[in-house]
């Protein structure tokens, strides 16, 4: 499970929480997500995002 | 990079803030291909960080103060960024092109970048008084979260962005908050009217003890009690207090440098100052709107990187005005609410969907032109009416109530100019 942060105002996706606002269940991969989602904090596009490493800090 | 830039691989340009406008304008100076000197410069000592979490997760704990950070920690290093963290620029001398640092040394410059932000404005009657908090800060946020840790009874002062974010985040800790607002309506600054009575009702829903219309005209501390008394006379008393009745531009650097300033920063629509080689971004710019005419001040973290990364642009010679549409988001009690264009300058407003519901678009308009939009849970048609508000074209109520309506179309209706 990786965490994917947008880089526009750092929000976060995390796979293992998924985002059930949007009805995207726990564990949804990334990569299944659809193109069109946005970021649900700055509305930026899903090409926006970047992964990044999940860290304990 | 043209040749009317002025600026060359001999060239320093000194970037003051290291807040969102002033790192992204540094890193875009680089990504256009500006070779010379960049100095970023701030006077907080942490790097280079985001301040929307600081209201919400940072706040409530379950975001280290870590992961707020903007940039891997190298990333300043690998583009010949100096980076100068702990650093106050004490004034500008703009006909010399240099700065003068608090402890007596200067830096001279071709270009200067004023991204100064600005500060909680203080309230009068909480000056000095015990037990008030303001935040904007990483510092501030963890003396904070302290109190909220503690399950305080907090008082907040200014039910605006900030002071709602830090009621909903109290309430998720269980603190008993109570909020005191000037205005009739929280939120009232941006939003509409119909789309305040949102808010109150999802206050109230989630346990804030909401009051508007309220005078706070004394503030005493006393015994770790704090009570504040409003103009009819009514005590309301707590634990600990927070301010957030809006933010100061901080101008004084441009001030004494003799550069125009207003409500912020006065620039042009390419981020210069009035004076030459010097420009400003970010929330302590004052420039001119090009859809409702006149000027503004935006203070949104999309628009002080946009601002950053435009001013960059216009001073490596870049001629594109800028034509951004603000845009925000909010958190609180769980839903996000999304912001763009000017909904608070709505002479007509009509909503798609449900806001009793929290699922709707509101969309507003001034002149019978698409001027702004506020929506719960539909980021994709806000981020379709960003987009719309650009070209604030005419449409119908009618059409745009339509759920048939594909609102990214309308931006293509028709392209106006700019004009009231
Ligand atoms: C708690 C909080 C929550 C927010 N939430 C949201 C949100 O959800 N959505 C949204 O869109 N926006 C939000 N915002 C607003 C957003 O964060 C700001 O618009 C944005 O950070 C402004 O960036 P800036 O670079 O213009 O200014 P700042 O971030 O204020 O940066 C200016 C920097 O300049 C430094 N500085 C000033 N003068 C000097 C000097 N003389 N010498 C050296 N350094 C100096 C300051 O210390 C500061 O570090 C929030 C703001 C706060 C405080
Ligand atoms: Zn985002």
């Amino acid at each position: 499970m990786k965490i994917y942060r947008c880089e526009v105002c750092g929000f976060e996706y995390d796979e293992s929480q998924g985002w059930p606002d949007e009805g995207i269940a726990p564990g949804t991969k990334w990569e299944d997500i659809p193109e069109d989602w946005c970021c649900p904090d700055c509305g930026a596009a899903k090409a926006d995002f970047v992964m990044v490493e999940v860290s304990p800090a | 990079m043209t040749a009317a830039s002025g600026v060359d691989a001999a060239s320093t340009i000194a970037v003051v803030g290291t807040g969102v406008a002033g790192t992204t304008a540094a890193l875009t100076l680089r990504n256009a291909g500006f070779t010379g000197r960049v100095v970023l410069i701030g006077d907080e000592p942490d790097e280079p960080y985001r301040r929307p979490p600081l209201s919400k997760d940072v706040l409530r704990g379950t975001m280290s103060p870590g992961r707020t950070r903007l940039r891997a920690p190298d990333t300043w290093s690998q583009h010949s960024i100096e980076l100068r963290t702990d650093t106050r620029v004490s004034g500008v001398d703009a006909e010399a092109r240099r700065i003068i640092f608090a402890d007596g040394t200067g830096l001279d410059f071709d270009r200067i970048l004023l991204a100064t932000g600005g500060l909680p404005k203080v309230l009068p009657q909480a000056r000095g008084v015990g037990g008030v908090y303001t935040l904007r800060t990483l510092a501030d946020v963890s003396a904070l979260h302290g109190v909220l840790a503690a399950g305080s009874r907090l008082l907040v002062i200014g039910a605006g962005l900030i002071g709602s974010e830090v009621a909903a985040t109290a309430r998720d800790m269980d603190c008993a908050v109570t909020v005191l607002e000037a205005q009739p309506a929280p939120l009232s600054r941006v939003l509409p009217r119909e789309i305040t009575r949102v808010y109150e009702e999802l206050h109230r829903a989630s346990g804030v003890d909401l009051h508007t219309g309220v005078d706070v005209r004394e503030l005493i501390h006393e015994g770790d009690q704090l009570a504040a008394t409003d103009a009819g006379g009514r005590v309301h008393s707590a634990d600990a207090a927070v301010v957030a009745v809006g933010l100061d531009p901080r101008t004084e650097l441009a001030e004494h440098a003799g550069i125009a300033t207003g409500d912020g920063i006065i620039v042009d629509e390419h981020f210069a100052t009035s004076a030459p080689g010097v420009y400003a971004a970010g929330d302590v710019a004052n420039h001119p709107n090009h859809v409702l005419g006149g000027r503004q001040r935006v203070e949104h973290w999309l628009n002080a990187q946009e601002q950053g990364a435009a001013a960059a642009r216009a001073m490596l010679g870049d001629r594109t005005p800028y034509s951004c549409v603000p845009w925000s988001w909010s958190d609180q009690h769980g839903v996000t609410m999304h912001v763009c264009g000017w909904p608070e300058a709505a002479e007509d407003l009509t909503v798609r969907g449900e806001p009793g519901a929290r699922d709707f678009t509101a969309i507003a308009r001034r002149h019978g032109r698409v001027v702004g939009a506020v929506g719960m849970n539909r980021p994709a048609e806000l981020r379709a009416l960003r987009k719309v508000v650009s070209a604030a074209p005419h449409a119908e109520q009618a059409v745009l109530a339509d759920p048939a309506t594909e609102l990214a179309s309308l931006a293509s209706l028709e392209v106006a100019g700019t004009s009231s």
